[in-house]
């Protein structure tokens, strides 16, 4: 018998350990609690990235091609 | 020291890798569903603390150091009687209301019922038998996998899964076709 009304032993099986599973919620509860933050990179870092590249950049588009080349 | 971004994403695949056996064992074990979420994560939070030692393992040996953690971790709470006595009395507890807690709204009533019965029946088998039907069933594990992981011959699994099944087939007047 293997139809809903008259489950058999393997199809309750199924069913049981569908219900014991741990949520995939409460196991991402679990790794954050057990990992730290991974700390972010410092605010200095990113203001020194940005300051050299908007300097590659302004120094790329406006200086004149042979001025540009005798820098190098 | 802070965790590099390496680690953590170490960490999480193994977390993810193990993280259903585990709490199958350990549910299997202590049959309280928040004891068996707190013994996970503090089986897991070793886990983080010794990860240059867990990493480099393979995947069956990672399983098997995670599982004698589990072991111990689930021996200790016993020793503690507060903890066992709370633990007996959810059991209690539970057996008394899971047909209610069990059968969701989306079961057929009749079938909601039968899985209320299987529920009691599990709780009712013998320790072992209990820890591995729950690795093998919840836990996906074949009985080679569970045999590694508890320190048994598979033979043995495999007898002890057919004598599970055996009882709780009985338990509930079902024909048991393996």
């Amino acid at each position: 018998m293997t139809n809903s009304a008259h489950p058999d032993l393997d199809q309750l099986l199924v069913a049981w350990a569908h219900t014991q599973r741990l949520p995939d919620a409460d196991a991402q509860r679990i790794r954050q609690a057990i990992i730290p933050p991974v700390p972010a990179l410092e605010g200095s870092w990113w203001s020194e990235f940005n300051h050299k590249l908007s300097t590659a950049i302004t120094r790329a588009t406006t200086t004149p091609v042979p001025a540009f080349a005798a820098l190098h | 020291m802070p965790p590099s971004r390496d680690d953590a994403a170490v960490f999480t695949q193994i977390f993810d890798q193990h993280r259903h056996t585990v709490h199958a064992y350990l549910l299997g074990r202590v049959t309280d569903p928040e004891l068996a979420r707190d013994l996970l994560q503090e089986t897991f939070l070793r886990a983080w603390r010794r990860l240059s030692e867990l990493a480099p393992l393979p995947a069956d040996k990672q399983r098997a150091w995670i599982f004698t953690v589990a072991r111990n971790l689930t021996i200790d709470s016993y020793r503690a009687d507060a903890t066992r006595q709370a633990a007996e009395a959810t059991l209690h507890q539970q057996a008394a209301t899971q047909p209610t807690t069990v059968a969701g709204p989306h079961l057929h009533a009749e079938f909601g019922e039968r899985l209320a019965q299987l529920d009691a029946a599990i709780r009712r088998l013998p320790e072992q038998q209990r820890v591995i039907l729950s690795m093998a069933t919840a836990g996906g594990l074949t009985s080679r996998q569970i045999g590694e992981a508890l320190g048994e011959p598979a033979g043995t699994i495999r007898y002890q899964l057919s004598q599970a099944r055996t009882q709780l087939a009985a338990a509930l007047d079902l024909e048991d076709d393996p």
